[in-house]
């Protein structure tokens, strides 16, 4: 299952070129949580592949607080456009 | 570590880093640099996870992506503005405090309700917010504006308009820094159809290069500090 991680790490370029080409700023946090999700999931997964528990609540957590994050930054440039 | 991922996985996920920290310091808008902030933290994130430091993962999430950015946001959204003091009549409209000032204190004193007390003020409050929000530009500064706001995009900076009645309260407004600029209406007679000054130094040195001259004449003045007060401790110590 090793083997998983490359093409992830291959997926995870993908919004990183796309945050750092478009000058939208709505499309840059459309990338900034398809990053915050995919990493979270990359952590997940390799703590699948150690059978590292500990490692697996940090990703879970994670994966929650990048959301979390993502709203309230979303929020505070809504009233900035306003 | 080496039986589940080899070392160039490591090597290639590691290099994430740098990539997304160069990627942040190339953003030129603020708010764009926030955000590619929070790029950087998810891929810190994942790299720390990865590295066996779950804590320092944990961390990072918590407030390097989430608190720092979201503080970041709210201090760039408040420091990245340009007050800029217009003459313009504003037709407050009539506010009625049924319990007010009118009524002397007996009345607050008999009216034992508390929320009938803090009901007209909120009221009113909710009223002149409304007005300040649906506060249009005036007609008479319109080609200014435009190119205002073109200067004012271009360096991500908000403009805000603060009208008052007239000349004398426009000044008091700039003595007293309420305003980093005001802008005025010159008469017919003149060449250029507006005069624009402002206080700060670093913003006349903008706009000096990338205003239109054709439509407004620039000045910059500095305004006198206030005079010292008398300390407070006597000059004890040097007896």
């Amino acid at each position: 299952m090793n083997w998983i991680l490359g093409p992830m790490l291959l997926i995870l370029l993908i919004p990183i070129y796309e945050s750092f080409q478009d000058e939208d700023i709505w499309q840059k946090m459309l990338a900034f949580a398809s990053v915050s999700t995919k990493t979270s999931i990359m952590i997940l997964v390799i703590s699948v592949l150690r059978d590292d528990w500990m490692i697996g609540v940090v990703g879970v957590l994670v994966l929650s607080v990048g959301n979390a994050s993502l709203m309230l930054l979303a929020q505070v440039l809504k009233r900035v456009n306003e | 570590m080496t039986n589940v991922m080899t070392d160039w996985d490591l090597a290639a996920i590691t290099a994430l880093l740098p990539i997304a920290a160069v990627m942040t310091i190339l953003q030129k808008n603020p708010y764009h640099a926030l955000v590619v902030r929070g790029i950087l933290g998810a891929i810190a994130a994942l790299v720390y996870a990865l590295l066996g430091a779950a804590d320092v993962a944990l961390t990072e999430a918590l407030v390097g992506t989430m608190l720092a950015i979201t503080l970041y946001a709210v201090a760039v959204r408040s420091s990245l503005v340009l007050k800029l003091g217009i003459i313009a009549p504003v037709n407050l409209p009539e506010i009625e405090l049924d319990n007010g000032a009118s009524n002397g204190q007996q009345d607050a004193q008999q009216n034992s309700n508390p929320e009938d007390l803090v009901h007209p003020v909120s009221k009113s409050l909710e009223e002149i917010f409304n007005l300040i929000h649906s506060f249009e530009d005036p007609q008479e500064l319109k080609p200014l504006l435009e190119d205002l706001r073109v200067f004012c995009d271009r360096h991500s900076l908000r403009l805000e308009l603060h009208p008052v009645p007239d000349r004398q309260a426009l000044d008091h407004a700039m003595e007293t820094k309420e305003v980093h600029g005001v802008a005025l209406v010159n008469g017919d007679s003149s060449a250029h159809p507006y005069s624009v000054t402002v206080r700060v130094e670093r913003l006349y040195e903008l706009m000096q290069t990338e205003l239109n001259p054709a439509i407004s004449t620039l000045s910059t003045t500095t305004i006198k500090p206030p005079p010292a007060e008398k300390p407070l401790v006597s000059d004890a110590s040097s007896r």
